[in-house]
């Protein structure tokens, strides 16, 4: 997935045949995170009363079902990914890169859950249960850093 | 060479509304986890508090080296609200109160 030009309008993104069946395979699995992984303190100590947490916990289920019927819309638009000699190109409005990225991040951290909270490098050998969380996990990690670096966000060598 | 880090400046934000929404104050947190990429967690912090880079990058290393970063004291209204937008883009956001 490359970066092909961006302006006001938004982003346009070059993909091959195999990164567009392998990204709209990957967002078929959205949502993966359970619901009851979002709490609003970590100590149970709530800020008023319990109504608070139940509030939030709807409010994300709403905006995640509202994510699910963007991703059905886009995957069902034909326009969206437009036939080129070399594979498809992607257009992505600013607001749509947002979004995205939280599908993608939903995926992720979703498929880490499955695979029981590893750290990083500790990963599961693959197997046949696990194969697809791990390869979500890195298909949405290598997705995400497309998308990150058109926005112009770059890991720096000073980070390590 | 040792690294110069500018620290920012973790501003009280300009109090409105009533006392009770005031009092006690709020604390934002966002602790590490192992799967969020970093670029991630340095531009939702951009998105979400309206950050440079500087100061997002700061916060995400301290995230990432200290466990925690306190991103915001604020009221509850705006806390939860914080806290909101941080987990829609699932990082591992709470708010407690200021002791």
């Amino acid at each position: 997935m490359k970066l092909l030009r961006s302006d006001q309008r938004g982003f346009v993104f070059h993909l091959g045949k195999r990164e567009k069946h392998l990204l709209l395979e990957t967002l078929q699995l959205y949502p993966l995170i359970p619901a009851s992984r979002h709490r609003i303190t970590r100590n149970g100590d709530s800020p008023a009363d319990d109504e608070r947490p139940r509030l939030l916990e709807e409010a994300l289920a709403e905006h995640r079902r509202e994510n699910r019927r963007q991703l059905q819309a886009m995957l069902n638009e034909k326009h969206r990914f437009q036939e080129t000699e070399a594979g498809f190109q992607l257009n992505l409005s600013a607001p749509q890169m947002e979004w995205l990225l939280q599908v993608l991040n939903d995926i992720r951290v979703g498929s880490w859950l499955a695979l029981g909270e590893p750290e990083q490098g500790d990963e599961p050998e693959p197997s046949k249960t696990n194969a697809q969380c791990l390869l979500a996990l890195e298909v949405c990690g290598l997705f995400e850093s497309a998308l990150l670096a058109a926005l112009g966000v770059h890991e720096s060598p000073r980070w390590r | 060479m040792a690294e110069t880090v500018v620290l920012p400046d973790l501003e009280r934000e300009e109090q409105t509304g009533s006392k009770s929404d005031l009092e006690p104050g709020w604390l934002v947190i966002c602790w590490n986890d192992p799967v969020n990429l970093m670029t991630y967690v340095t531009h939702v912090f951009q998105v979400v508090f309206g950050w440079n880079r500087q100061k997002a990058e700061f916060h995400m290393l301290q995230v990432h080296r200290q466990g925690k970063s306190l991103l915001a004291r604020t009221t509850m209204e705006k806390a939860e609200h914080y806290v909101h937008q941080l987990q829609k883009y699932t990082l591992h956001a709470t708010m407690e109160r200021e002791s």
